[in-house]
This record gives C-alpha cells, structure tokens and sequence, in this order.
C-alpha cells in the first residue's frame, strides 16, 4: 500500500486527473471487448474447421526429372485453412493494437469535452475566492447533472453573498452609530482641553455631554452584542413558564411607567409554556415595554398580555403612542431605523430594540406582528409555537 | 470669515462651533437639512461644515442645492461623515463637496482643513498671509506688523484675517458683518464700526501708516502697499 502511494505520488500531475482516468478506463473497456470479440471469432473457426499446416508430402510424382508433391484434395483445403486461420491471427493482432491507440486518443478527447464544465466551475470557485462572491457560473446547455451541480452551487452563492452583504451592512451600521458618539465624546474633549481659560461650569458642561455620549455608546455596544449572540445558534432550549417570564420581564417597568404617569395594565394567563432561552424571551418583552414607555404620552394606559391559542402562545403590547405609519411599518424591525432619528437618540433608544425582538422570536420559530393606527397608537403581537398546555415540571 | 455647522448630533454640532468660534470665526449652527438650506439661502457663508447624514433632507441634497444657488461665491463644503465607504464619501465629493472628514476626528485636524478651505479663495497655499508688513499665521493665531506681534481679541483677529484675504478691495460694513460675525450679531449697532477702530488703533500703534483706509461712503479698504 506504502509503495503504491508512493508510487503514485512520483506519477506527473496530469495522470492523476479524472480525464486521464476516464481516458484510461474507456480505452480499456474498449480494448478488451474488441479483444474478447476477435478471440471468440478466431476460436469459433479454429474450432469449426480443420486447419494442418503443410505436412511432409505424403507422395512424391516424377515426370521427366520433374518433380511435385502430392498431396490428398483434403489436405489441401486444410492447408488453405490453415493460412486463412493465421492470416485472421495476424490482422486481428494489429487492428487490436490500432483500436487501443486511436481509443485513447479518442477517449481523452471525449473525457475532456465530458469534463469541460467542472473546469468552468472550478474556475469560477476559485475566482471567487479572489476577488468576489457576485460571479455566478450560469452553466449553458441542457438540464444534466453538471448543469444541476452548477446551478446549485449558484444558488449556495446567492445565499452566502445575501449573508455576507447583510454582515457588511450590519457592520456598516454599527460603525456609523458607534462613530457619532465618538465623535462627540473626540470633540468636546479637544475643544475643552484646547481651551486654557474653560470655566469649571465649561468643563462640567463638556463632561456632562461626554458622559450621555458614554451612556449612549454602553447602550448601544450592549444592545449589538446581543444580536451578533443571537445570530450564533446558541439560544437555550428549554422548557419556560411563559406567563412568570413575563410577569419577571414588566415588573422592571412598573417605577419607570408610573414616573411618566402612564398606567402598565397586565394581563397575564398562567400555564402556557414554551421551549426555549428564557433570558431572551424576557429581552423580548422588556424591548417592546421600553418602546411603549419611552414614547407613550403621559396619562396614557399600556396594556401587556399573553395567552394561547391553538398550539401557539402569544405575548401582546399595545400602547396608546403616536403610532405608526403604514409607510413606517415595514421598516421598524430594521436595525438602526427610527421613526423620528433626532428624538429617538435624544430618548435613549439605539434602534435596535425591535430588530432585537424579531430576531430572537424568529429564533424561537415564532413571529411578530405589528398593528398600528397614526393617532390611536400600536400593539405588537408575538406569536410562539407552544410546547404543552401546562408546566408539571418535567423535562424532556 | 462665516461658516456654518449643519450636524443633527447637537452635542457634536455646538462643540464643533464652539471650537470654530475660538479660532476666531463667526460660526452659525443648523440641526437639520432644511434649517442648513434657510440659513444657506439668507447668509453668505465662507464655508459650511456638513454632516452627510441628517434627518429630513440629507447632506448630499444640501450640497447639491447649496451648488445649484449659483452664487457668485459658493461657500466651501467639507463633509463630516460616520461612513468611511469610499462610495459614500465619492457621492459627497462629485456632488460638489470640497473635502471630507470622517468621524470621530480629530479637532485640530478639522481647524487645518477649514484653514486650508479657506486658503484657496484667496488662491494660496500656505497659513501665512501678508499684505505690506503685516503678517497673519492663521495655523498659529499670530499677526505682527514689523514683526512685532499684535494683541488682538479673536474678534479683531478674524476681521484682519477678512481684511488681508481681500486686500486691495473695499469691504462695507454689511460685508464684513457678513462674513466674520455671526447671526447672532445685531445689524442696527455699530459693532463693526467699533472693531474696526480698535483694530486700527492697534495696528497703527505697532507701525507707521494706517493700513486700513476709509472709503467714504463705501466702507473699508486694507492697502497692499503700506
């Protein structure tokens, strides 16, 4: 085994290609069915007819000196056979040796027109390596299995540079909202350091902004981890007691709503579980409860709720804001997408809450929903696949 | 010399022109497109300090229609922007943005980017200017006449650093509160009058002839020869 790979291994490059095997392979096949065919020809005729060669003469006839052999009408044809036997012999020989050398030429010939599209592919992969991920193969002709194999791989493509596009973008996003903090933080620092007769009150001032850009930044930095972590299959999975999640989640909101004198009405139904992270099922929950108070008007009510229905268990939020608009609807689960971009930085939001919520209900195979009226205000709809209709406390 | 900041970060904009007003420019801020557009159509600014990306109309859309004025002296554009994808930043520049700064920056580097902007109407290339003997180094807050540095308040500063960039050409009153105060100056006192004496009082003090002449009924004049 040893010396044959090594063996193997001294051979050049191009006999170790599927071409030159398939080449190899073809002209054998070719080759010994040729071979088997003139054999069982060439033995079915020795067989069949009686063939001597010329024997010592049974009879030698003198006739004025001169002399001839004498042979029987029947060695004589034998004779003939016997010729006729050597002569198949030897041409068979030879168009055997013909067909072995034209079948090789014609095998590598036919190999590689077979083989040319695994070439365009493999070019077209290694391309791709070097410079982008927006080549497609688009391998011409007819619905075979070279045809299947590349549109596939165009496919697994489209999908990887619709992943990698979304991560540039993301990590685009993310910069640009890191980079404004910075910013203010850069400059309020050089323009109160570059100033020799800044007043305390100055100072105070610039530090005061430079700690709400911090604030600002911590919030932000915390909320991208949590969705580069979602994005990582790693969401606990296990069984959680939905209603106690999100009784645990709203109880942080009660001090905050009742400061902006806006009412958190509950309505919790006990009993309905589901499979999964409890940690991120109440960051769901806090996310959507941090929008509604951040932007209800004062005096308002917001009501929170969950229940089940069917096989799916659904967690609600309506609250009595602005609303949104049906132009605004499609984008709010967008990452870094306000409605009002100045207010909302100036509330604290990062823009990432909602993407947060769909991301790890997505997770969860479940969904979220949006109804919303300008004026008469929102609620927000999460739907759960549910595991089963009450908690006894075993585990699967 | 004017300018105005357009970013919607209001932490950011008053800190830039906070600094920008120390450098002796009369700096105006606006937080959003339309408010930059308003300010841009009444003021003639030297130069405008714009964030790409603003609530409302964009920065872009303000270049552009900043550009489409036609005035006879555009103001300079230099773009503060969070992206630093070269496709945003070549938008900005093609749609007649004379220059780009990408956040966080540093703020000595953007007070070198707005002298050089600035630099160019005047159609030179270094920090320092002189016009007869005097000597202005805008990089290092400094003038002198003779070679003997002035004392002069940022106000005074910036109204010389005006005077010497157009020298030769008679300013009026309404030009240079133009140009080196900003809006919060009230047209109806005589500040500009009042700065200009104390200017050349000063300047006279350190040299012989009066450099800045009185054109009457006109306005003012900084002479090339003294």
């Amino acid at each position: 085994m040893n010396t044959l790979e090594r063996l193997w291994d001294r051979l050049p490059e191009w006999t170790r290609s599927i071409r030159f095997r398939y080449t190899l392979l073809y002209s054998a096949v070719l080759f010994g069915l040729a071979a088997v065919v003139l054999a069982a020809i060439y033995l079915i005729l020795l067989m069949a007819l009686r063939a001597t060669p010329v024997s010592s003469g049974r009879g030698t006839f003198c006739m004025h000196g001169d002399c001839i052999t004498v042979i029987t009408f029947r060695e004589a044809e034998r004779l003939v056979n016997s010729e006729i036997l050597g002569k198949l012999r030897y041409y068979s020989l030879g168009a055997l040796g013909v067909l072995f050398v034209s079948s090789l030429g014609v095998g590598w010939v036919v190999a590689g027109r077979v083989l040319a599209p695994v070439g365009r592919i493999t070019s077209v992969a290694r391309d791709i390596q070097a410079t982008d991920m927006s080549r497609r193969i688009q391998l011409p002709g007819p619905e075979d299995e070279l045809k299947q194999l590349a549109d596939t791989f165009d496919a697994m493509l489209a999908r990887l540079d619709a992943a990698f596009d979304a991560q540039r973008q993301f990590v685009a996003d993310a910069s640009h909202e890191l980079r404004n903090p910075l910013a203010i933080i850069r400059t309020n620092v050089d323009v109160a350091l570059a100033d020799p007769d800044a007043s305390p009150d100055d100072l105070r001032q610039a530090i005061a902004v430079v700690k709400r850009a911090g604030d600002r930044m911590t919030l932000l930095v915390d909320d991208l981890l949590a969705l580069a972590r979602r994005q990582e299959p790693t969401l606990e999975h296990e069984p959680v007691d939905l209603g106690a999640a999100v009784a645990e989640a709203s109880d942080d909101f009660m001090v905050p709503a009742e400061t902006r004198d806006i009412v958190l009405d509950r309505a919790i139904a006990p009993g309905v579980a589901v499979t999964g992270d409890r940690e991120a099922l109440k960051r769901v929950v806090a996310n959507l409860l941090d929008n509604a108070v951040r932007l209800a008007p004062a005096g308002s009510r917001i009501r929170l709720a969950t229940g089940s229905e069917g096989n799916r268990a659904w967690i609600a939020v309506a609250d009595e804001g602005p609303g949104i608009s049906p132009d605004d609807q499609a984008h709010v689960f967008d990452r870094f997408w306000r409605a009002d971009k100045a207010r909302a930085r100036a509330d604290g939001g990062t823009g990432l809450g909602l993407a947060i919520v769909r991301q790890i209900v997505e997770g969860h195979g479940g969904e979220v929903r949006l109804h919303s009226k300008v004026g008469v205000g929102s609620s927000f709809v999460v739907w759960l696949p549910i595991t089963r209709p009450a908690i006894d406390g075993g585990q699967r | 010399m004017r300018v105005l900041v357009v970013e919607d970060e209001a932490d950011l904009a008053d800190a830039v022109a906070r600094g920008l007003r120390r450098e002796g420019y009369a700096v105006d801020v606006a937080y959003d497109g339309d408010e930059a557009l308003d300010k841009a159509a009444v003021n003639a600014y030297d130069l405008v300090c714009l964030d790409l990306n603003l609530p409302g109309i964009d920065g872009i859309e303000v270049v552009r229609r900043i550009r489409a004025n036609g005035d006879a002296e555009p103001p300079r554009v230099l773009m503060l922007t969070a992206r630093d994808r070269t496709a945003d930043r070549v938008i900005g520049l093609d749609e007649g943005a004379d220059d780009y700064l990408v956040k966080p920056f540093d703020f000595d580097e953007l007070k070198a980017r707005v002298r050089a902007l600035l630099r160019r109407d005047a159609g030179r290339s270094g920090a320092l200017l002189q016009v007869g003997d005097i000597e202005l180094d805008s990089a290092r807050h400094e003038a002198r006449r003779v070679g003997q540095p002035l004392a002069l308040t940022p106000k005074e500063f910036a109204l010389l650093h005006y005077f010497m960039s157009r020298a030769g050409q008679v300013l009026s009153q309404e030009d240079l509160l133009e140009h080196v105060w900003d809006e919060h100056a009230d047209p109806f006192t005589n500040t500009v009058r009042v700065t200009v004496m104390t200017l050349r009082r000063k300047l006279a003090d350190a040299g012989e002839r009066q450099p800045i002449e009185t054109v009457v009924g006109r306005g003012y004049r900084l002479r090339e020869e003294p």
